[in-house]
């Protein structure tokens, strides 16, 4: 995904501005540091959707084959399947994805990988970005966590394009503040 | 709205949020379609909400009227109520009252409607060589009405372009938009 010129969006647009930020966070702790992302977090949210969605799929198949008063087992079963994944990918989202955007692994040198983990949250019509970066070190397996708040308003131009050096320089500070935290205890 | 904007955020998505993209469609279209087989599960209709096409109960309905219906095996089909049916062969549902009905022991019914604004009984509505209706032919019975509300699918089924220009529409914001 190369971005040779800068990524520009609707600065109006409260999703599009946390997503477009998520992003250069994104392409820096990969790029930057050459870390390696992990999808396992959005693997497991495109499961339980595909679920979901090959279930309807398969009511609608049915009742056309069999038609109504025929089908009506079936679809009891396929419908309250449908509701329950709706119910668990809503617990899902909540509980276990809580807003992380980013898994990545970094490689250590004596097999046990550390890993990286950037979530933020911008609240509905405001302007103050919430960025939280944790680490788990493999070796102890302890998690050591740095944020920042900061308006968004630093991080995009009036043109609505996102000044990557600014958020880089940012992300900067969290991972080094993390890692010398380490290497203090 | 810049519609370039739009296509941009798709290029600069990633095969995962492309794919997360198409299967929030699929699911805002499967909420849709799982809440109409669920309305066809507990009313036990197979057509729970019928649109009202023709003045042919007036005062009682107009066209454009939306009614819920039910279809209860244990409830019998009795003279005065509106059961909503379909004539062998043709699929439009007709909306009108039960006017005679015969009974046998064993509970088959056979029934004979008309609409309250027409001025004969429906045998010539019916397939030729028919002269009463069954329990098959019932779609439900009429237990209640929302106003108005149906005339947005008349005018989608007069003028189809219109609705496929909607649909288009809605479907493509969907799978552009992010989040």
């Amino acid at each position: 995904m190369a971005q040779d010129k800068p990524v520009k969006i609707n600065k109006w647009d409260g999703s599009a501005v946390k997503n477009a930020i998520d992003d250069a966070i994104k392409e820096i702790l990969t790029k930057k540091y050459n870390y390696l992302e992990n999808y396992a977090l959005m693997d497991g949210r495109l499961t339980i959707c595909g679920i979901a969605v090959g279930v309807a799929m398969f009511a609608l198949l049915w009742d056309y084959l069999y038609p109504f008063p025929q089908s009506r087992p079936i679809l009891i079963f396929c419908v309250s399947t449908y509701f329950i994944m709706m119910g668990i990918l809503t617990l899902y989202t909540t509980y276990k994805e809580k807003g992380i955007f980013l898994i990545a692994i970094q490689k250590d040198s004596s097999k046990k990988d550390n890993i990286w983990e950037a979530s933020s949250y911008l609240k509905k019509y405001d302007d103050k970005y919430n960025l939280i970066l944790s680490y788990r070190d493999g070796k102890s397996g302890t998690t050591r966590e740095a944020s920042i708040k900061k308006s968004v308003a630093n991080f995009i131009d009036v043109n609505g394009n996102v000044v990557t050096e600014i958020v880089e320089a940012e992300v900067s500070k969290l991972h080094n503040s993390l890692l010398s935290e380490r290497k203090e205890k | 709205m810049d519609v370039g904007a739009l296509f941009d955020d798709v290029r600069r998505m990633n095969k995962r949020q492309f794919l997360y993209q198409v299967l929030s469609f699929g699911m805002i279209v499967s909420s849709a379609l799982m809440i109409w087989k669920g309305l066809m599960v507990v009313t036990g209709s197979e057509s729970p909400i019928v649109v009202v096409l023709s003045g042919s109960m007036e005062p009682a309905f107009h066209r454009g009227d939306l009614l819920f219906l039910t279809n209860y095996p244990e409830e019998p089909v009795r003279v005065g109520e509106i059961v909503v049916f379909k004539v062998e062969g043709r699929d439009i549902p007709i909306v009108h009252r039960v006017l005679k009905l015969h009974e046998k022991d064993n509970s088959t019914v056979k029934f004979l409607t008309k609409g309250d604004n027409n001025s004969v009984d429906d045998r010539g509505l019916y397939a030729p060589g028919q002269l009463w209706l069954t329990k098959n032919d019932v779609v439900g019975r009429a237990r209640g009405f929302l106003p108005y509300v149906g005339m947005v699918t008349i005018l989608m089924n007069e003028y189809p372009k219109f609705k496929y220009a909607v649909l288009a529409c809605l479907g493509f914001y969907v799978l552009v938009h992010r989040e």
